[in-house]
């Protein structure tokens, strides 16, 4: 790793397709941000997700030395991202999707700390979850690690063009779409037999939608439709993306288009599946 | 004691039927119209976005016509068709409508949002008309826009 020298600029693009500042921004800052996002993201965390297993609180990502992760290497970042493990060698809560990251280049994670560096250090230290037992026993996610976590790809892509390849990775990876639009286990792990076929929302109502290239999904969106709606957020009967999606389409709109067309074309290529909950 | 409750019941009923609080029927009318009035949105932003897309031929004069006709819908006084306990909380109507009741909580949030679409549609007039990439360029901070309220203010669709 040591051999990799790090590019910050790269690394923005990567703290986009992560969508990082979507969890770990501070929740007053985000309604304050101008709508053109020219201001540095303000890391500090302190955003509460209410979940079946407790309110976990988004930490402080900030480059702050005492309260944020300014001491951190490039070593324990990338221990933190792959192996969701924290310096100190506590287990990470799967909230944090390493379980995605552990897919990511080692590139890409040191290309992301070396932008983390770069934007304002913010003092804010960090409180613990609020969850309930057991789920407050960290030990626990050790045996859940070994049972979900992985860094080999999720659907075998047979004959895929670079493009696709490049969209593999970006969904599977870095993006973390699967987190959401793939339904879970009874015990939270993904149950990738139903890989981005949709799956109810753990904000609350509704659901979040399939897809993959099934009638119950998008398989009448075509490349351009998927690449713009991760533009401008325009559907293609022109609705707009909304709830946490517009979040995303707001963090995916900064990386390149040809990112964006890479991400379309997986998703094409990808197993045609039913949603299980639409039937 | 029962007598002066009966009798406030009686005044509560009837200034309620002087502020005029519609029906289940009345609210699904301004449901309609609502959502009726984005259709008109999403034809426009069509109009735009298929040639931003490469579905039609870039047209200076249609693109420039629909950034006109948005930024004029944004600029519409609609308070009317959001009425108090039109959301899809507390309107009965679950299923009819999306609206979150939060548009009704967190005021002046959501007129703020709104001004912010307008803002963004006055530089997509200036732009729509100019060239293709331009219009490209654009869409960009429309659907920002559109998602301003959109992120905070409508449930995720029941698939």
């Amino acid at each position: 790793m040591s051999a990799l020298s790090a590019d910050a600029r790269r690394g923005e693009l990567v703290f986009h397709i992560g969508g990082c500042a979507s969890c770990h921004t501070e929740p007053t800052a985000e309604d304050e941000e101008p709508k053109n996002g020219n201001n540095p993201p303000i890391l500090s965390g302190g955003k509460r997700f209410r979940t079946p297993f407790g309110t976990f609180i988004a930490p402080n990502i900030s480059p702050d030395k005492e309260t944020g992760i300014g001491n951190w290497t490039a070593a324990n970042f990338a221990t933190a991202l792959i192996k969701g493990i924290s310096p100190d060698g506590q287990h990470y809560y799967p909230a944090f999707p390493y379980t995605s990251y552990a897919r990511m280049t080692f590139q890409d994670v040191i290309d992301l700390k070396a932008y983390l560096d770069t934007l304002p250090a913010i003092v804010r230290a960090n409180e613990q979850h609020e969850l309930t037992f057991p789920f407050s026993i960290r030990r626990g996610l050790g045996l859940w690690k070994i049972l979900h976590l992985g860094d080999e790809p999720i659907v075998e892509l047979k004959n895929a063009n670079p493009e696709v390849k490049r969209g593999q990775y970006l969904v599977e990876g870095p993006g973390h779409c699967g987190e959401c639009h793939t339904p879970r286990n009874p015990i939270g792990g993904l149950d990738f037999s139903q890989w981005l076929a949709g799956a109810p929302n753990p904000d609350g109502d509704g659901s979040i939608p399939n897809i993959t290239p099934h009638a119950s999904g998008i398989a009448d969106w075509e490349a351009v439709d998927i690449a713009e709606y991760l533009s401008s957020g325009f559907t293609p009967e022109y609705d707009v993306a909304g709830g946490s999606m517009a979040e995303v389409v707001d963090n995916i709109a900064r990386i390149s288009p040809g990112d964006r067309k890479a991400i379309a074309a997986y998703l094409q290529a990808i197993p045609a599946v039913a949603n299980k909950t639409s039937e | 004691m029962r007598k002066i409750h009966v009798i406030l019941g009686t005044l509560v009923a009837s200034s309620m039927l002087i502020t005029g609080l519609s029906t289940a029927a009345e609210v699904e009318d301004i449901i309609k119209a609502r959502q009726s009035f984005m259709r008109v949105y999403a034809f426009n932003i069509g109009l735009v976005g298929d040639m931003a897309k490469g579905k039609t031929e870039y047209n200076a004069e249609i693109a420039a016509n629909a950034a006109q006709n948005l930024l004029a819908l944004s600029k519409m006084k609609n308070g009317p068709m959001w009425p108090k306990g039109s959301s899809k909380a507390d309107s009965g109507l679950d299923g009819k409508t999306r609206a979150l009741p939060e548009i009704w909580t967190t005021f002046p949030e959501v007129s703020e949002r709104g001004t912010d679409l307008t803002k963004a549609l006055e530089d997509f007039v200036g732009v729509a008309g100019k060239d293709l990439a331009s219009l490209r360029k654009g869409m960009k901070s429309v659907g920002e826009g559109c998602k301003g309220c959109h992120k905070k203010f409508r449930a995720e669709k029941k698939q």
